[in-house]
């Protein structure tokens, strides 16, 4: 993984950790969102420039790859660079949990 | 056939946020946009007076991803208007909004993003411009001694702090965001 992913995804927005997230199976842009409003009970709602902003940017980093098309609408997948960098956001985010029990239990 | 109205609105690169203002004004008195004659000139079309919030997005993207784009909005409820000069045109009547105001951008990075994008396309010719032509414009005409050049100089130091005064702004609002 090269020094640029680097900056721009660990740690990663919110919105990025989701869409990655979700794109371990195959979706477009608004099924993200939908799923995402329903993972974080309507808590996170993406918008369409931020959605479709964060797809370009990952699709040109190479995070995720487009699939195919359906009704105008882009299918895009996580790569295998894509998830190098969500199991290392999982694992940050993990330890994060794991520190504020602690802290919660001393 | 509804009545329409012509107005005449100088934006300069930074002002998104005032232009979808005034557009959004505009709806709440019942004009809605219509469209451009040229930059800077809008059409407005007599309408119900309603709430509608309009949203400016820089991409300029080829068309193959245009539908692409265009479809991601829609499905999200926003109208789409147009383009003009790589900004996009949305709206959206805050009716068909659940309660909370909606924006295009929902993070801040996001918003960034976009200013990034607009000094690229935009600013970024505007710099390469002022170094290569006006400033050595300007130094030019001020060692030359005659009405027409004290005319086409004082046309320089006009246009010198028009581009200064783009700049200031612009990086003024970036600082803003930057800042939150």
């Amino acid at each position: 993984m090269d020094a640029h992913i680097k900056k721009v995804y660990v740690p990663m927005t919110e919105t990025g950790f989701y869409i990655l997230l979700c794109l371990q199976e195959e979706m477009h842009g608004y099924s993200i969102v939908q799923a995402v409003e329903k993972m974080t009970d309507g808590d996170i709602k993406i918008s369409p420039g931020t959605m479709y902003g964060s797809l370009s940017k990952m699709e040109k980093d190479g995070l995720i790859r487009f699939v195919r098309e359906e009704d105008k609408r882009k299918l895009y997948r996580i790569t295998p660079l894509g998830e190098d960098v969500l199991n290392l956001e999982i694992t940050r985010i993990k330890r994060l949990y794991k520190n504020v029990k602690e802290h919660e239990n001393e | 056939m509804s009545d329409k109205k012509v107005t005449f609105k100088l934006f300069t690169i930074a002002d998104h946020e005032e232009e979808e203002q005034y557009l959004r004004e505009m709806h709440r008195q019942g004009w809605r946009f219509y469209k451009f004659i040229i930059p800077c000139i809008y059409i407005f079309e007599q309408c119900e007076p309603e709430d509608v919030v309009y949203q400016l997005d820089y991409h300029k993207d080829g068309v193959s991803r245009k539908t692409e784009y265009i479809q991601m909005f829609l499905d999200f409820g926003w109208e789409y208007l147009g383009e003009v000069m790589g900004y996009n045109y949305f709206r959206k009547p805050v009716s068909k909004m659940n309660g909370e105001e909606e924006e295009i951008f929902s993070d801040d990075e996001s918003r960034m993003d976009m200013l990034d994008r607009v000094f690229k396309g935009r600013v970024v010719i505007l710099i390469v411009l002022f170094f290569t032509l006006i400033c050595p414009q300007l130094i030019l005409q001020s060692r030359m001694d005659s009405a027409i050049n004290d005319m086409v100089f004082w046309m320089y130091v006009v246009l010198l702090a028009l581009y200064v005064w783009i700049f200031v702004k612009f990086a003024y609002k970036y600082y803003k965001l930057k800042q939150k």
